[in-house]
């Protein structure tokens, strides 16, 4: 898959432009689907439970408004009633808090499950040429560790920002009742801060892709450092080793430093104009009972209350970095939610006959073009060999054939039927595509062997791997064919993984074989054994190989030659090395390293 | 004060934690000599974020001053004013100073993870060379950026603002029992019944720990099988069984959150209730004083101000301690690294006896159990040695013993005559150049690191040894030539194209031993010929070591040495070796049958053969 690994290499991964968040918010909103009810209980008796802590305030009020009355005498029934109201504020806290707590959790967990879930069924649907061209490993942590942010961010993030507005807004609707001035100064820091407070958030998600960008480089030379240091030690070189280290470390620490400071203003400043507010409300509330416009109760009430309006919201700055590592995971989900199957056939046609047609046929991986034009046919039962100089496009031809992406111009036929108008289960029964890394499942060989055919017999398995040279091997491991292999299981050599995965295809019993010959050397036993393997699978079968052994080019029917996505050559393999083409020079150049050997001129 | 949060991150915390006993201390163990010099900025960072939290209590004072100025009625313009301005002063101070703080105690952590790297890197590049074979990018990426750089949170926030939220609830203690003594018991009275609360409902969450952590990696191993099968599943057309498993264990995750939850909320929810409810157990305690006329107004009003907020810098320091433990973990692992004991060097130069490498009843084994038992034999100067045999025979084990990747267990490797441990390791890497099966190239122009193998080379140099090395023609078709930059960032070059550098390098460096590990293994067909031309231009008057899976290529060699399940099982010529009809006869056979088939009918099968 080398063509596609260079082309799609290419692609920056995070070209667009950092969400703010409240669109993450809107975002996530969209994703909770039937369960935003839920969430929305969840927060809605969160806001309770700020209510009740403001119950809690509100009785520390009374308790003072009542004491400033001139004719008041405070006693023990008095000192009773308040008590109870205290206690009524904690046990609607201890219940609202309880209910929330558990409605949101389980909502988070429900909802984690069920994207989950979502993500999995998609990308069963999704072409092959999406996983090919993906890390294997981002995929695996999108639904893992991705998913888990955004779960976390559901049960702890959300909540606490709710529970950063509930005790403020519960306090400014009280002091509007009591002075519209005092609640407006109370308010004005809050408008304030709130904007600079997103705008901080999405500075600081900016900040940090760019620092991310920008120690990029310098991380990858000290990573490198380390992965290196045998050839280092190996060329005696560690003080320039060291030297670079040095370098990349010093520039790795300095934009540290630089983006760290930069970083910090926002965040201060959040604090900084927020808290703003004390001054104004003190100066407010003194104020306006100098000019006698309010009593001192009011006075003492909105000066008593002060920091538990900003207390809550100072704790936002807690969940700015939650918050955008959710959003960079739900980014990165979104990716696979996103991402479109290839459209299925309305009415799905049957192929007469296994006959492969390429018809003027272009693709390209994005904008790159790799192959141009391509028109041949493969009558069935006959092999087909594509060789050419690497880059040349080899792969991809097999790759579009089972629709692991869809060409770009042209058509591919099989019996006629263009592949687009096949059913992809119809298709994926007329093909067999052999991959140069094998993939064996946790289960036992037997599982592994009848994966190819659901109904497979004891007795069909094993003719399988008798005919991929898999049979004695097998029958020598302690349990036979019920051997665990995978994670806990037997360890099988390389060699014998491949032999098993080619019992598994001709099982399969496909009309069409698709093979991308190994360049990598093998030892010369487990070779000869995969070769009769291979030539058990392919008997009979129509065959198109990319082929890099010499005996195989020459047993084609038909050989394909191309370059830069072009077929510049086409033929038998006599015709072809008696012209003065490139197959003709690559033809050289393969027979010369087969009899090359050391120490002989 | 400021930012403290309640953390209800708890299910994952929790769970990693109660498996395995953290170290707290490891992190700031592992530290701790890398501040020197930086201890007296460390410690104004300390202070510096102490006077902040200290200038976030002036304004609180001057609210209850101006309260208790309206209680009594005497509250002038001047005195508000007064209070006002010294407010508004403390806030802008306070958040000053906690910037300078967060600036000086940043520039401190930078400096102490600038100088562990550096340790770092000395130390590793004195562990014996085995070491790094076993690390992947991902496990280097881990020791040298992600887990030094878990320790910022350390120096930067940990100790600044742990230390001022401890002086702080000190403080705050203090001031409130010097007021009033039975206030102040209202007041912390609910603080330790909430913490004793999380402790109880940690425990209690903790007893699902095994079953999360199984159901997590259940969750995991069943998504990687997922995606790593998708291939397999697509092409048989079966993505109904891989998708079954994989969404049974995500619901078995979900389940067992839910589960965890229940056992846990009861008692955490209690707790995060509770503990910032300080005001409701003031309330009725100042009622019922007052009632009783212990109390003053002014006083009560105090406690409210002062008091409601008395459980935020001890929740600060709770969470502290839950990163630190999520932190040691990677902090031990850096200890461990540090006090891996270097590779010993004698740092002499001993006079050669020519370079024969002679392996002598060599043992050696990765673990407790022994891949090489015994191995004996001479590659001689001037010759080609080849080492042939079925993968994990341990031929590439052997090649590693000669540049020191490895110390045998017993038996001695040496070259000419003297034992490659007694000479010093500059003068065994002066001696052998090895050309690894996986290349490493690095983040430099293509002539960089040609001249890597000896670094005051002349360009003409570079350009004979990538000429050797059948690299020329390559390198001058790229449109900057020897100046194209490799890495990362830089151009991809092809398997065949960048063991031709590598062999570039190993021509450059002149050694007159060299090992070559399977250095055509990855090769194409294109570039099989120009690979195998590089290695004959090396070869020429050395003793030159190949390990070999292409047999044809080592055919000519004076001595075939074929390994056996770490034994030596034949030694001797190409012609001799056949003629026996012994364990390379047979490898013989079964390469040449290999070479012939054609994928269309050859019959032959190999494997019921004894």
């Amino acid at each position: 898959m080398s063509d596609i690994e260079r082309t799609m290499t290419g692609i920056a991964p995070d070209a667009g432009a950092v969400r703010s968040d409240l669109e993450s918010l809107k975002r996530l909103w969209a994703l909770a689907g039937p369960l935003r009810g839920t969430v929305l209980t969840g927060i809605v008796y969160r806001f309770a439970q700020s209510f009740c802590l403001g119950l809690g305030f509100g009785t520390a009020i009374l308790l003072v408004t009542d004491l400033l009355k001139d004719d008041f005498t405070p006693t023990t029934g008095w000192a009773l009633t308040m008590t109870a109201l205290a206690s009524l504020s904690l046990f609607g806290q201890l219940l609202f808090g309880f209910l929330s707590s558990k409605i949101t959790w389980f909502a988070a967990f429900d909802l984690g499950a069920e994207l989950r879930l979502a993500m999995l069924d998609r990308l069963r649907r999704l072409p092959l040429g999406f996983h090919l061209s993906r890390n294997r490993g981002d995929t695996v942590t999108m639904l893992t560790s991705d998913m888990q942010m955004v779960e976390n961010f559901m049960l702890d993030g959300l909540p606490r920002i709710a529970e950063a507005f509930g005790l403020p807004i519960a306090i400014l609707i009280f002091l509007a009742f009591q002075d519209w001035v005092v609640a407006l100064a109370a308010l004005a820091s809050i408008l304030v801060a709130v904007p600079v407070y997103l705008k901080a958030s999405r500075r600081l998600a900016e900040l940090g892709i760019r620092r991310q960008d920008m120690q990029a480089a310098a991380a990858a030379r000290m990573i490198e450092f380390v992965q290196g240091i045998a050839v280092i030690r190996a060329f005696n070189r560690l003080a320039k080793g060291a030297e670079d280290f040095r370098a990349a470390l010093q520039t790795f620490r300095d934009l540290s430093v630089r983006m760290v400071l930069r970083l910090t203003l926002p965040l201060v400043g959040f604090g900084l104009i927020l808290m703003l507010g004390v001054p104004l409300i003190l100066f407010a509330a003194g104020w306006r009972w100098l000019g006698g416009e309010i009593g001192a109760a009011t006075a003492i009430t909105a000066c008593m209350l002060i920091y538990a309006t900003y207390g809550p919201l100072l704790s936002l700055i807690a969940v700015m970095e939650a918050t955008r590592m959710a959003d960079a995971s739900l980014t990165r989900m979104d990716r696979i939610l996103t991402a479109q199957p290839l459209p299925e056939a309305a009415a799905p046609k049957e192929p007469d006959g296994f006959d492969i047609a390429f018809d003027d046929l272009s693709f390209g991986y994005g904008e790159t073009p790799v192959l141009k034009r391509l028109t041949f046919t493969v009558p069935e039962r006959t092999m087909t060999a594509i060789v050419g100089p690497s880059g040349a496009g080899k792969s991809t031809v097999l790759n579009l054939l089972p629709r692991f992406w869809d060409v770009g111009g042209g058509a591919i036929r099989i019996g006629g039927v263009d592949i687009r108008e096949m059913s992809s289960e119809r298709l994926s029964r007329l093909i067999t595509v052999v991959f140069q890394d094998v993939y064996l499942f946790s289960g036992t060989i037997f599982d592994n062997i009848a994966f190819g055919k659901a109904s497979a017999t004891q007795d069909e398995v094993e003719a399988a791997a008798k005919a991929a040279q898999a049979h004695a091997f097998i029958e020598a491991l302690p349990d036979g064919y019920r051997t665990r292999v995978g994670e806990g299981g037997a360890s099988l050599s390389g060699g014998e993984r491949q032999r098993v995965s080619i019992a598994r295809a001709i099982l399969k019993d496909a009309p069409i074989v698709l093979l991308d010959e190994a360049t990598a050397a093998i030892d010369p036993t487990n070779e000869r054994a995969l070769q009769a393997a291979l030539a058990a699978l392919v008997a009979e079968k129509t065959l198109i190989v990319v082929a890099h052994k010499l005996s195989t080019v020459r047993a084609a029917d038909d050989i394909l030659v191309l370059d830069e996505g072009r077929i510049v050559e086409r033929g038998g393999h006599d015709d072809l090395v008696a012209g003065s083409g490139l197959y003709a020079s690559l033809w050289r150049h393969w027979t010369e390293a087969a009899n090359w050997r050391i120490g002989h001129k | 004060m400021a930012d403290a949060a309640l953390t209800a991150e708890a299910p994952l915390v929790g769970a990693a934690e109660q498996s395995e006993r953290p170290d707290y201390l490891s992190s700031f163990r592992l530290i701790w000599p890398y501040l020197a010099g930086q201890r007296v900025k460390l410690a104004a960072a300390v202070l510096l974020a102490t006077l902040s939290v200290a200038l976030e209590l002036v304004p609180i004072y001057l609210i209850y001053r101006t309260i208790d100025a309206l209680v009594v009625g005497d509250l002038t313009t001047a005195s508000l004013l007064f209070s006002v301005a010294g407010a508004l002063g403390a806030v802008v101070l306070g958040y000053a100073v906690l910037g300078l703080a967060m600036m000086v105690s940043h520039l401190v952590a930078f400096d102490a993870l600038f100088r562990l790297r550096l340790a770092l890197s000395r130390h590793l590049a004195r562990l014996p060379l085995g070491h790094f074979q076993m690390r992947q990018s991902g496990e280097a990426k881990k020791l040298v950026i992600d887990d030094p750089e878990k320790l910022e949170l350390i120096i930067a926030h940990g100790i600044p603002e742990g230390i001022s939220a401890v002086a702080t609830w000190i403080a705050v203690s203090a001031w409130l029992f010097a007021v009033d003594w039975r206030m102040a018991l209202a007041v912390i009275l609910i603080t330790p019944v909430a913490f004793v609360l999380i402790v109880l409902a940690m425990r209690s969450g903790s007893r699902f720990a095994g079953a999360y952590q199984a159901a997590g990696q259940r969750m995991n191993a069943a998504v990687v099988e997922y995606v790593a099968g998708m291939p397999v599943v697509k092409i048989f057309n079966r993505s109904g069984e891989g998708f079954r498993e994989a969404s049974d264990a995500v619901s078995a995750y979900a389940a067992l959150e839910k589960e965890w939850a229940n056992a846990f909320l009861p008692l955490g929810g209690t707790f995060y209730a509770l503990v910032l409810s300080n005001v409701i157990f003031i309330v009725p305690v100042g009622a019922f004083l007052i009632a009783g006329g212990g109390l003053d107004l002014p006083t009560l009003v105090f406690f409210v101000v002062l008091g409601a907020n008395y459980s935020r810098p001890l929740i600060k320091l709770f969470n502290l301690f839950h990163e630190l433990a999520h932190i040691s973990m990677g902090s031990t692992l850096l200890e461990e690294v540090l006090s891996a004991p270097p590779q010993s060097d004698t740092g002499k130069v001993l006079p050669l006896d020519g370079h024969d490498v002679s392996f002598d009843d060599v043992r050696f084994g990765y673990d407790a159990h022994d891949v090489l038992h015994g191995v004996s034999f001479t590659a001689r100067e001037g010759t080609v040695t080849a080492l042939v045999g079925p993968s994990g025979s341990g031929k590439s084990t052997i090649a590693s013993l000669i540049p020191r990747f490895f110390d045998p267990r017993s038996g001695r490797v040496s070259i000419g005559g003297v034992d490659v441990r007694e000479m010093g390791l500059d003068q065994l890497m002066d001696t052998v150049a090895f050309v690894f099966q996986d290349t490493v190239l690095f983040t430099d122009t293509i002539a960089g690191n040609i001249r890597f193998g000896k670094p005051d080379a002349s360009d003409a140099e570079v350009e004979a040894a990538a000429r050797a090395a059948r690299a020329h023609d390559f390198i001058t078709a790229l449109p900057q030539g020897y100046e194209t930059r490799l890495g990362d960032l830089g151009r991809k070059l092809s398997g065949g194209e960048r063991q031709r550098i590598a062999i570039a390098r190993a021509t450059l460096k002149d050694a007159p031993v060299i090992v070559l590990d399977e250095a055509t293994a990855f090769a194409d067909p294109d570039n099989e010929a120009a690979i195998q031309e590089a290695i004959e231009a090396l070869a020429a008057g050395r003793t030159l070591i190949v390990v070999a899976h292409r047999l044809h290529t080592i055919r000519e060699a004076e001595t075939i040495v074929v390994v056996a399940d770490g034994h030596i099982a034949e030694t001797g010529r190409h012609d001799e070796l056949v003629a026996a009809g012994g364990p390379y006869a047979r490898l013989w056979d079964d390469f040449m049958a290999a070479r012939q088939s054609s994928l269309r009918g050859t019959p032959a099968t190999v494997e019921d053969r004894p």
